[in-house]
């Protein structure tokens, strides 16, 4: 049984790493990269899994859910395992070079540990409250690491984030209370079963409110967004990374998609909630990072705008939209990722990421800006890249359903992506170079290792939509359309 | 060739054949120049990369008969085309991304039409869709319609999205503008365009006026202000936006031989607009600038340049025997036929031919001045000196090849073009030339002497003074007032009451959509920004009111 290793094998290494690191050169580097390998073998390998079994249960010491924790395995779990543990993967190789100019690199592994182990443990687990402890080790481990530069910059950020994002956790931990004393159960499944059997009421009502703003401010939906721009920017490259990548869509798109979806219902109400927190999130978002003139800051507002898409389709809620969701989400981890290491290896060249001191760098860091080029492409639905088909379909998807306004304000924020994607290359790449940069050199290989295997996923997904995502992502959109079967297939393993 | 093994994919027809042919031939010629242009330039194995990437994903996007393989080599093409144009001067990268922003935000309103298409008829195959403007969802199948118009007009540069096209071509590398904004985006806008207007959807009377209104507007507005233009390249890029009025307002028509004349028209426009440009080239890379200010008396230097040049100029102005003269007289002879149809399309298509008529003689206007500036009038400091002689053969022979095309389908019209090429594209045309062939035939003459009329008035006085040349003594004075180069003629124009105004507002980007889209989204930001001014307190009043939104809208029920 693997789902134990996904939580066991970072906690582990950060135990590990804090203990030695200081100690044995580079053993924090080795062992970081090799956990965080072996953990993409075992979320591939879990893919077979899922074909062959479709639903796996892990009963953590052997006690039986609903009395004991269980870990599930679905083919949702497995797609965001993957797409979690592949950009981890490619960013702790990224930070073998970038993470050099601090001190302390052990200590950025052991919180990128604990926070890894957050994520995973949010993903696999099937409890409640299980959940809630993995979302507070994955939220106490990225305050640090956005504070990791300890500037001033960095700690204001970190202050807001810490303070929102526990005011988050606090209303998720009320909502799972009430959940509790309602439903006298912690278990996901059993949560679902025994409130089908009662009517809705109010207490349903006041939760789904709780949890929508607790998920939504950390998958940081706009009016719950205000601490994303501080702290995505302030953390290192690596850490923006994640953050953008992987982070958000976890503990606020990955958590939300649970609980709405398989354990609570989706009323319509809900759907049109959705659809609008997608719709304004995309529009702010991208009206928001067209006037930066920081590099990662525009990332950051960008990622709100994207998460707003993967919103809007999980809400349109048809098969197809979910699909188109879904890949979009794997679609932005994979090129939101790489346009964060892009900015850090800007970063790290040339020491600035403001807009107006940058040009012509196409020339100096050949590598990193084809890496951009693509990256940006993508996220702005240039095709034949992976951003252009998700965003395709979340649109048929959403016409098919009847939504026409929402589709046609999709596309006009499209076009705005474009426009500061296009920018962020004008004014980075192309263009003129100063005088004093003639001589910088491209960045480390591992940096460029990265970043290259990120550009090659971006067109991959796009060329290869049909033969190989198609499955992968079909057996998690059926997940989601499981919906109140989900217990029915959790107790059904178990038996 | 038979590609009926790759149906429902991919399909040939009498359509997409002869602009695949176009393609192929635009694309020989364009890498037979470049050897001569782009020689000792850097990234030339990306530049061939991507101009043969263009080139193949331009003849997959023709023969795609699936809406969705369609946006994707049509999109595609706008990525190439923004790299290509990057290759260019110090400006470029704007200019790249500008084109980048209409073009590729065209290509997003295309994927919403596209999305409605297939809700209304279920299918993405091309040759399956036949979508009629009925009452029963009429606004939908009319935004389906429009988003895919406007990608064309997008593409191929008509008003008004046309604002990318002169900016590149200022900036742009020379074959990048002659292959790309001048031909093959021509090509393929048009083309969509004829596809959407004659097999996807079945056009409305409405429809057809807002086509012709467009061509019509855009012919007239473009080439006024290709008159004022001091730079070779951005006056070429004024009438590669001017030229493609006349296929809108061919396609606009609606009957076989206004279609057939504007289908021809985008066939003879990327011949000798690629031409003209080829030849800007060829000028620009002997005197190092394209400033018309700077040029003159080239035509004893570069003969085979400036034959070219004059071909393709006559040919674009529609004098005959020239292929631009039988394409525009097709499409007048659609506009006259309307006559007969109800009494909006009448109106319409009498102003609309009037407009035509009249761009007509501007564009002659214009190209005379170019002529004049270029290639006549006297010698200037850039047009001197030993290197001022003809480019070598990899430059010249394409526009040469581009020039005699332009005679043979003027000549040959019926016999070669028309019959291989245009008719089995258009089912339906007739025999023509028996209607009113004597009113547009006049109506064409009338045109022309328009045209050498507005040359002559404003050419007047400078062409007498070029006798003070020759006294040698006044050479300061000569220099700085009485320098003959043609620039000025029109300059009157602009100081002209109304048109002053108009033309002032122009060069601030009032007319241009692509600044004002900008102000619109930066004030937009701005505001958004203002409103997020890093105080925390600020932050949690938001996810509280976000909070009490959410407990409205979900209390229970």
């Amino acid at each position: 049984m693997i789902l134990p290793f996904f939580v066991i094998i970072p906690l582990g290494a950060a135990f590990l790493i804090s203990l030695l690191g200081k100690k044995l050169k580079n053993f924090a580097d080795l062992l970081a990269n090799l956990a965080t390998f072996s953990l993409l073998v075992f979320s591939l390998y879990s893919i077979s899994q899922v074909f062959a079994h479709k639903i796996l249960v892990y009963k953590v010491g052997s006690w039986i859910p609903p009395i004991g924790i269980c870990m599930v395995l679905d083919g949702l779990t497995s797609f965001m395992l993957v797409t979690v543990n592949l950009v981890s993967f490619l960013v702790t190789i990224y930070s073998v070079s970038y993470m050099e100019k601090y001190t302390d690199k052990y200590r950025f592994y052991t919180l990128f540990m604990l926070m890894l182990a957050g994520m995973n443990g949010i993903i696999v687990t099937g409890d409640l409250f299980n959940l809630f402890v993995f979302l507070e080790i994955a939220s106490i481990a990225s305050y640090a690491l956005v504070a990791f530069g300890t500037e001033a910059e960095e700690l204001e950020a970190s202050f807001k984030y810490a303070i929102m994002g526990s005011v988050a956790s606090t209303f998720i931990l009320l909502g799972i209370a009430m959940l509790y004393s309602y439903t006298s159960t912690l278990n996901m499944a059993d949560i679902s079963s025994i409130l089908s059997g009662k009517p809705v009421n109010t207490i349903v009502g006041f939760v789904t409110v709780l949890f929508l703003a607790g998920f939504g401010l950390k998958a940081a939906l706009v009016p719950f967004h205000g601490w994303l721009p501080d702290a995505h920017p302030a953390a290192p490259a690596p850490i923006s990374a994640m953050l953008s990548g992987v982070f958000i869509k976890t503990l606020g798109v990955y958590a939300l998609c649970r609980v709405f979806f398989n354990i609570l219902t989706v009323s319509d109400r809900l759907v049109f909630v959705l659809i609008v927190l997608g719709l304004v999130s995309m529009v702010v978002g991208a009206f928001l990072a067209i006037a930066q003139n920081d590099i990662k800051r525009m990332f950051a507002y960008s990622s709100i705008s994207q998460i707003g898409y993967i919103i809007f389709a999980l809400g349109v809620g048809t098969p197809l939209a979910i699909l188109g969701g879904l890949f979009h989400l794997f679609n932005h981890a994979v090129f939101k990722s790489l346009l964060f290491l892009n900015s850090g290896a800007i970063e790290y060249s040339v020491h600035t990421r403001n807009l107006e001191k940058l040009g012509g760098l196409n020339s100096r860091l050949p590598i990193t800006g084809y890496t951009s080029l693509i990256g940006s492409m993508s996220i702005s639905g240039i095709p034949p890249l992976g951003g252009f088909f998700s965003k395709l379909i979340i649109i048929i998807a959403a016409i098919q359903a009847g939504y026409f306004i929402s589709a046609t304000v999709a596309i006009l924020v499209s076009i705005v992506t474009l426009a500061y994607y296009l920018k962020f290359l004008n004014f980075t790449f192309f263009g003129k170079l100063d005088e004093l940069r003639l001589k910088i050199r491209e960045v480390p290989w591992a940096m460029r290792l990265s970043m290259i295997v990120l550009a090659i996923i971006c067109v991959a997904s796009g060329l290869l939509i049909a033969p190989l995502f198609k499955p992968f992502l079909e057996s998690a959109v059926n997940v989601l359309l499981l919906a109140n079967g989900y217990k029915e297939a959790v107790f059904g393993a178990l038996k | 060739m038979n590609i009926d093994f790759l149906y429902p994919y991919f399909r040939l027809d009498g359509l997409s054949s002869f602009v695949a042919a176009a393609i192929g031939l635009f694309s020989v010629l364009t890498i037979i120049y470049s050897f001569g242009f782009m020689r000792n330039r850097h990234g030339l194995l990306a530049y061939y990369t991507y101009i043969i990437l263009t080139a193949i994903v331009s003849l997959l996007a023709v023969l795609s008969n699936n809406l969705i393989l369609l946006l994707v080599s049509w999109g595609f093409l706008g990525f190439t085309l923004y790299l290509l144009i990057n290759m260019g001067d110090e400006n470029a990268s704007s200019a790249a991304k500008k084109t980048f922003i209409i073009v590729g935000g065209s290509d997003a309103l295309m994927l919403l039409g596209i999305g409605i298409i297939y809700y209304l008829s279920g299918t993405f195959q091309m040759d399956a869709i036949k979508i009629s403007f009925t009452a029963y969802r009429l606004p939908l199948s009319v935004t389906a319609y429009l988003c895919i118009a406007i990608a064309c007009f997008a593409k191929a540069g008509a008003m008004p999205f046309h604002s990318w096209i002169p900016d590149c071509a200022k900036s742009a590398p020379i074959p990048v503008v002659a292959f790309l904004p001048a031909s093959l985006d021509k090509l393929l806008g048009i083309y969509l365009l004829a596809r959407i207007s004659l097999d996807l959807f079945v056009m409305s009377r409405a429809l057809n006026i807002l086509l012709m209104l467009i061509g019509a507007f855009t012919i007239v507005a473009a080439v006024m202000m290709a008159l004022v233009q001091h730079n070779m390249k951005r006056l070429l890029g004024y009438h590669a936006v001017s030229q493609v009025g006349y296929m809108v307002l061919g396609i606009g028509t609606g009957n076989p031989i206004g279609i057939a004349g504007g289908i021809f028209h985008m066939l003879n426009n990327a011949l000798y607009k690629s031409s003209l440009f080829l030849t800007a080239g060829n000028v620009e890379y002997r005197t190092k600038t394209a400033e018309l200010d700077n040029l003159g008396g080239l035509s004893k230097a570069m003969p085979v340049t400036y034959i070219s040049c004059l071909v393709a100029s006559l040919s674009i102005s529609g004098v005959p025997p020239f292929n631009g003269f039988v394409s525009k007289w097709m499409v007048y002879q659609g506009l006259i036929q309307n006559v007969t149809e109800s009494q909006s399309l009448k109106v319409t298509s009498l102003v609309c031919l009037v407009a035509a008529m009249f761009g007509s003689g501007l564009t002659l206007a214009s190209f005379m001045k170019l002529i004049h500036a270029a290639f006549l009038g006297q010698r200037t400091n850039a047009s001197t000196g030993k290197q001022v002689s003809e480019v070598s053969w990899q430059m010249w022979l394409p526009c040469m090849i581009l020039a005699i095309i332009c005679v043979i389908f003027g000549v040959f019209a019926y016999q070669i073009p028309l019959k291989y090429f245009i008719f089995p594209a258009i089912p339906g045309v007739g025999f023509i030339g028996i209607w009113y062939a004597g009113l547009s035939t006049l109506l064409i003459i009338i045109g022309l002497v328009l045209g050498i009329l507005i040359f002559r008035l404003k050419s007047l006085k400078p062409v007498l003074r070029t006798d003070t040349v020759f006294t040698g003594a006044e050479t300061i004075l000569l220099e700085e007032e009485n320098k003959v180069t043609g620039t000025e003629f029109y300059n009157t124009i602009k100081e002209l009451g109304i048109l002053k105004s108009i033309y002032n507002k122009a060069e601030a980007g009032f007319f241009d959509i692509y600044d004002q889209a900008k102000i619109v989204v930066f004030g937009i930001g701005k505001y958004l920004q203002y409103l997020h001014n890093g105080i925390l307190p600020t932050y949690m009043v938001w996810m509280l009111l976000g909070m009490i939104g959410l407990f409205l809208v979900l209390r229970a029920h």
